[in-house]
């Protein structure tokens, strides 16, 4: 590997060498000399504005802004001279002169920081102790770190009304210093485009254009200018006054099956905020609106389950675990194994899953395991298997000759994928996409076909036809012709065409129809399918063997690339209409498809209404205090770290079904620790849990189904988290909710 | 290319029976300034005429000349004479006009300023020997206000498009080495020598180049852009052909501002002429050379004629400047290497390559070669559009181009927004662009505002920095927060509120200002400031300490008053106050409320100039309030 060539400078008199190219701010940060700068942040293209980063460079008139002049061999700078000095200092009091900083200059801000925590919440920032940011603002920073003891010009408060009229982040313009991360972050890097500078002159301001709201304008609440603003102009509703976070813990977002990593900031033992990774190889630090702020305010909601209740016919009574855990493994022993019914949440972990399958398997002796991952499917549960379970890893979309996307929206969820398509769109390569609504793509598309579900098969045979033959054979409904035509040229045969599915391909009453033809078009005509859905952690049940049938394993590819290994599902042993004496629940709330019973345990962690009340509540931990494994739709195996106490008692849910299968005495192994249930669980993954091989699915076989759809079903399209809607704990993800129907029914195609 | 040949010696037939017409001719000034003096009304009344007469003559409506301050400008050309210019025409004169000199054969001298012909011609001089007119050396105006814009043979007819054939002819290396051995510097203000930028540009890697010409002229008051494109467009054309040429670009784009509507007119049809005759497209007149034009209008920001915003306004962006390197020339116009030109600049390039780099060396001195267009406006007696050699003085321009000032001179402002205000002491100043920039001054685009007695320095600064302020696209702090500083002192300072600390304030935020800022706008904008507190520090002192305005313009620094001993109750100004501040019955002296007064001056001026007494309504600054 060749060695890259280094050019050789001199910064304040000291000779370095650096790689060539990169910013003369970047050189000085990589050998410890400090420049101050706001407008200049990792991943942002550089910008120059704020004018802190000034130096001197040999050759070079006035002072060029070190963020944007790149090294040459032999440059001499200079970042710490007496005028340089004083044009910083003279910069920062200007920017100061426009921001309400009453408390950086006071003689009493110690005492005041000390004695007087509450002001903070008075509405109005006029100071740093008034600020949401206090502690933790980059302008408290640079302004100690310049070494500015006062300011001359007189402060201009723009009183500009706080607007908080949008969900998820307030913002205070009158903090804005104007750096224009936001607006950078926004549409360079979100490539959303909701944030542009407005005016001009001391006039000049940052928001969506039109006076219109975040909301109306697209604004996807994925926070991400929320994490680049310095000051506490942008600030998450959530954990506003939390203050500076003790520590953060990186985990694995559950939401949906894309498997980010988020950062949780924690305080006092509580998750107050989830910052991107910018590092991360799997998102890119392009987390979403529900990875970003609908996190903390479901793990501390007020509805959480604290201790294990049973149902008395005075009401609920509070129960310890042992005398809880008794009854349910009573109960469960005393019934015949197909009188039990289990269903699991797709969004357990792989622990909890392994441990639900062994004691439905091995103490309860049953094979009738279910989730509502099967019942949301019903009929569609083959071609959706086959597809999830062989969904592309996303670096597809970057190598994609052409792109297809069907029933697919990237503004309130899988930002990974909707950013790297637009990438791609924006480099040159054809997108089309079909929805029966206008979806977010749709500026980004050469081809935007906004049609009724109902011709999406004519569409999807149409393509296939071209993709076959060359041409279009089959006749067309004429008002459909042209679309068909102009979008079928873009996919040139034998090319790598890409198709993201999203949820709404297998929300529409054709969901089984389009779903068979685009596996069609994957297996006939080499096309790569990537599918976005919900379903976190349905790979792992794949692979885990949390289906009917299938055990653990049995899923799992050995590598030979024998086509004739297969694995099968078998729907039909589980008669879910037959009324039961216990259905368990883990992670899942009941619904239609759950059959009436003598005995209702409901393990979760967030309590539920419904008219058949559980006779026993069992309070599971939540995913931020826990730890465990889940596997995303690329097949990546990625942690969940802990990174608060579970809330009360609650107790992680294999711990919960462990000690239930030690009770029951039935089964030789229990597992009631997490070294052995570890070890069993990797075994059962044949290897690829440890990275040495690469984790892949065969084919599976589905008989059977278990429910059968009509309608439009809004299941795929409301979020949810182990069963229970988001927008049931958290406000903001009812208001973009509503706003996402109101799209789907106003702009609907014909 | 035998297509063009053929149509330049039909134009030139064209233009000789222009130059010999039988039947009369009449031409009319009708560019934006003519218009707005009432050149179209005018145009009508002749039409009028010439059909109730039955006269057989011809209108051509041609474009600015230069003193604006004699429009309405109607010349008559009659058979076998030279063509006759009359000046500041309205309906009556227009009358007399036709009727004497139309009708009657007899041009009317007193009403006439000049005429185009050689020596004196029935008392009536030559227009080009005229005071305002002699000094000047027109080569970039040299057809303006002489052929009709819109007909393209009037062009050919003049050596139109010849430099661009010679320039084809030549190698585009040749081309530059033309250009440099000529000493052309950038017009536009920063007075860069025009082959080094054209230099970099043709040397960068890339397939596709641009070349733009810049025809937002922010500047208040500037028009010597806007004059040479509706008077001469196809000179300002030829010249992005040999630029494009030069420096290998294959479209051009000319951003113009959309306060402009005559000119956009004039360009568009001028663009349509070019490609009907085989100008533009590809493989120009057989050679190699493709090259198109389109029109890109502004949006009413003055930061977008700074380079990078225009570049970032082309592209459908906000127009905001961006850091260099990397330099347009290198990488601009959605990345690929891009030369901005100003309009000036291009429209000298035809006549470069036309009569040569040595004959254009013959102007100017060593290191300010050429000629520049300046307007010169304010408080002179022939305000107008003018061409000087660079290295002419101040005081030539002033006193003997302008006709010097009618109260007492006391400041020139040279480079609009961004330049300074100079005080009678630099007079001998040479207008190039080292001398003005070595006074704290700049060239600029060429605006000149002369000012006398009546105006408040104070509030010229103040009506500059507002300017830039408001004009400020907002992205650098020193910009966006220090000219708001700046302004905020100013305005303090012009309602009697100043400190004198502030004018410290005011020299530190003016040089933070200049040297944070991170463009052209922001670098340049304290230099009105800057300059009139080193040359009329005594005006900022006698505002701050003395609470007076010596000019009488700051209104809260003044008051009006009426002299009773020499008020004759005339009430003139009585009928004008608009507030009826003034009042009193006939013949006796009147009274000024005060505290209903609004300083409009109507009164001062209606009773100053129908004096017969003398000034019996003075403007007075009021006395320091103890």
């Amino acid at each position: 590997m060749r060695k890259e060539k280094k050019v050789t400078i001199t910064i304040n008199n000291q000779q370095v060498e650096v790689k060539p190219g990169i910013t003369i701010l970047n050189a000085a940060r990589e050998h410890g000399i400090f420049i101050p700068s706001l407008c200049t942040l990792e991943n942002l293209p550089s910008y120059g504005a704020c004018r802190l980063c000034v130096v001197e460079v040999d050759g070079l008139r006035g002072f060029p802004t070190s963020c944007t002049t790149p090294v040459e061999e032999g440059m001499v700078i200079r970042t710490d001279t007496a005028e340089i000095r004083t044009l910083r200092q003279e910069v920062l009091k200007l920017l100061l002169s426009e921001h309400p900083g009453s408390c950086l200059f006071c003689g009493e801000q110690n005492e005041c920081k000390q004695f007087m925590g509450t002001i903070r919440k008075v509405g109005v920032t006029t100071g740093c102790r008034y600020c949401p940011n206090d502690a933790r603002c980059e302008l408290q920073e640079i302004t100690e770190k310049v070494g500015l003891t006062e300011t001359s010009y007189p402060v201009y408060y723009r009183g500009f009304p706080v607007e908080k009229y949008d969900p998820f982040y307030d913002r205070d313009y009158n903090l804005c210093l104007l750096c224009g991360r936001c607006v950078r972050v926004c549409n360079d890097i979100r490539l959303n485009g909701t944030l542009s500078f407005k005016q001009r002159g001391k006039l000049t301001t940052i928001g969506p254009a039109f006076d219109r709201t975040h909301l109306e304008s697209g604004c996807e609440f994925c926070g991400a200018c929320v994490s680049v603003c310095p000051t506490g102009a942008l600030s998450a509703k959530v954990g506003k006054w939390c203050g500076k976070p003790d520590n953060q813990i990186e985990t694995t977002c559950t939401y949906c099956a894309t498997g980010c990593q988020v950062m949780l900031q924690i305080k006092n033992n509580e998750v107050v905020d989830a910052l991107p990774d910018y590092h991360s190889s799997v998102d890119k630090g392009l987390i979403c609106v529900k990875g970003r702020f609908a996190i903390p305010e479901y793990i501390h909601s007020v509805r959480r389950i604290s201790t294990p209740q049973k149902l008395t016919p005075v009401g609920y009574e509070d129960i310890s675990w042992d005398d809880a855990l008794d009854i349910a493994a009573e109960r469960l022993k005393e019934a015949k194994p197909d009188e039990v019914l289990i269903v699991v949440s797709s969004q357990l972990s792989n622990e909890d899953l392994f441990v639900a399958q062994h004691c439905a398997r091995h103490s309860i002796g049953t094979e009738n395991i279910i989730s509502s991952v099967m019942s949301d499917l019903g009929e569609r549960i083959a071609p959706f298997l086959n597809l999830a379970a062989h969904s592309h890893t996303f670096d597809a979309i970057e190598s994609a000759q052409a792109i297809l996307t069907i029933g697919f929206d990237s503004t309130y969820g899988y930002s990974p994928l909707g950013i790297s398509i637009k990438k791609a769109s924006r480099k040159g390569i054809p997108l089309v996409t079909l929805n029966h609504f206008e979806s977010n793509l749709d500026l980004f598309a050469d081809c935007a076909m906004t049609v009724n579900s109902s011709s999406w098969t004519t569409v999807l045979d149409a393509l296939i036809d071209y993709v076959s033959t060359g041409t279009l054979n089959k006749p067309l409904p004429d008002r459909l012709k042209v679309e068909i035509a102009e979008a079928a040229k873009l996919f040139p045969k034998d090319a790598w065409n890409v198709i993201i599915v999203g949820p709404y391909a297998f929300s529409v009453p054709e969901g089984k129809h389009v779903l068979e033809r685009i596996l069609t078009l994957r297996n006939a005509h080499g096309w790569k399918v990537i599918v976005a859905h919900p379903y976190t952690n349905l790979n792992g049940m794949l692979a885990l063997g949390v289906f009917p049938s299938l055990k653990p394993g049995d899923a799992i590819s050995t590598g030979s690339n024998d086509t004739s290994e297969r694995a099968a599902i078998n729907l039909t042993l589980v008669d879910s209409a037959k009324p039961k004496k216990v259905v368990y629940l883990i992670g899942e709330v009941p619904d239609s498809f759950i059959p009436e019973c003598d005995f209702l345990i409901y393990q979760n962690g967030i309590a539920a209404e419904w008219e058949r009340k559980p006779d026993l509540i069992l309070p599971s931990a939540l995913f931020a205090e826990t730890d465990g494994t889940v596997i995303s739709a690329e097949r990546r195996i990625l942690h969940i770290n802990k990174a608060c106490d579970p809330y009360m008692d609650a107790k992680p849910d294999w711990w919960i079904l462990g000690t239930i299968e030690d009770k029951m005495k039935k089964s030789k192994i229990c597992y009631t620790d997490m070294a052995t249930l570890e070890k069993d669980m990797k075994k059962s993954m044949k290897g690829s849990a440890n990275g040495k091989k690469a984790l892949s699915f065969k084919d599976i076989d589905v008989i059977g189904q278990l429910t059968q759809h009509t309608g439009r079903d809004k299941r795929f399209t409301e979020s949810r988290y182990r069963g229970i809607p988001l927008r049931y704990v958290v406000s903001g993800m009812k208001v973009i909710e509503d706003r996402m129907e109101t799209v789907c029914e106003e702009r609907e195609g014909v | 290319m035998n297509k063009l040949k053929e149509k330049i010696v039909s134009a030139k037939k064209k233009w000789e029976e222009i130059e010999n017409n039988r039947e009369p001719l009449i031409f009319v000034g009708a560019a934006s300034c003519g218009r707005a003096a009432g050149a179209l009304e005018l145009i009508h009344e002749i039409d009028a005429f010439i059909t109730n007469h039955k006269i057989k003559a011809r209108v051509i409506q041609v474009g600015c000349i230069g003193p604006c301050y004699l429009e309405p400008l109607v010349d008559i050309k009659l058979p076998g004479e030279p063509r006759v210019s009359y000046n500041n025409v309205n309906a009556k004169t227009l009358s007399v006009i036709l009727k004497s000199h139309l009708l009657e054969g007899k041009p009317h001298a007193k009403l006439a300023i000049g005429h185009f012909g050689k020596d004196t011609y029935k008392d009536i001089p030559p227009f080009f020997e005229l005071p305002m007119l002699k000094p000047q050396v027109r080569i970039v105006l040299r057809n303006c206000g002489l052929i009709d814009p819109q007909d393209m043979d009037h062009y050919l007819a003049v050596d139109g498009y010849q430099g661009f054939m010679n320039a084809l002819a030549m190698t585009p290396e040749d081309v530059i080495a033309t250009v440099r051995q000529a000493g052309l510097r950038g017009r536009g203000g920063a007075g860069f020598p025009t082959y080094r930028k054209w230099t970099v540009c043709r040397n960068a890697p890339g397939e596709q180049k641009y070349l733009i010409c810049n025809a937002d002229e922010g500047d208040p008051g500037a028009f010597m852009n806007r004059s040479l494109i509706e008077s001469d467009t196809h000179a300002v054309l030829e010249g992005m052909l040999i630029a494009g040429y030069a420096i290998g670009a294959s479209k051009g784009i000319v951003y113009i501002r959309a306060e402009y509507p005559l000119a956009i007119e004039r360009l568009k049809h001028a663009l349509q002429q070019m490609r009907e005759n085989g100008l533009l497209g590809h493989n120009i007149l057989g050679s190699d050379f493709s090259f198109d034009i389109k029109i890109k209008e502004g949006a009413g920001a003055f930061v977008c004629g700074e380079e990078t915003a225009l570049i970032g306004s082309i592209e459908g962006k906000r127009g905001m400047p961006r850091s260099r390197p990397p330099f347009p020339a290198i990488a601009g116009l959605f990345g690929c290497p891009t030369i901005i030109n100003n309009v000036e600049t291009l429209g000298t390039l035809p006549n470069i390559l036309r009569n040569g780099a040595q004959w254009y060396t013959r102007y100017g001195k060593e290191g300010n070669r050429g000629t520049k267009t300046f307007s010169l406006v304010g408080k002179v007696r022939r305000p107008g559009l003018i061409e000087v050699q660079l290295g002419t003085t101040l005081k030539e321009i002033i006193f003997d181009i302008g006709g010097g000032v009618q109260k007492n001179f006391k400041a020139i402002q040279t480079g609009g927004p961004s330049g300074g205000c100079l005080s009678e002491e630099f007079l001998e100043l040479p207008v190039d662009y080292e001398s003005l920039a070595s006074v704290g001054s700049i060239m600029g685009s060429g605006g000149l505002i002369v000012m006398d007695e009546d105006t408040c320095i104070v509030d010229v600064a103040k009506y500059f920095l507002d300017f830039t302020q408001k004009e400020s696209c907002g992205k650098c702090v020193p910009c966006r927060v220090g000219t708001r500083h700046m302004v905020e002192i100013l305005d303090r300072i012009t309602h009697g509120e100043g400190v004198p600390e502030d004018l410290l304030a005011l020299r530190t935020l003016g040089d933070t200002i200049k040297k944070g800022a991170l463009c052209g706008l922001g670098q340049t904008a304290p230099n009105p400031v800057l300059t009139t507190l080193r040359y009329f520090r005594n005006e900022y002192i006698e505002h701050i300490k003395d609470h007076r305005c010596r000019a009488t313009v700051c209104k809260d620094l003044i008051e009006y008053r009426v002299i009773k001993e020499k008020c004759t109750g005339c009430q003139s100004c009585v009928r004008v106050c608009p507030t009826g501040a003034i009042s009193g019955p006939r013949s006796e002296p009147h009274n000024l409320d005060p505290s209903k007064c609004i300083k409009c001056r109507s009164c001062y001026e209606v009773c100053r100039y129908e004096a017969i007494a003398g000034d019996a309504i003075v403007i007075r600054s009021a006395e320091k309030k103890s």
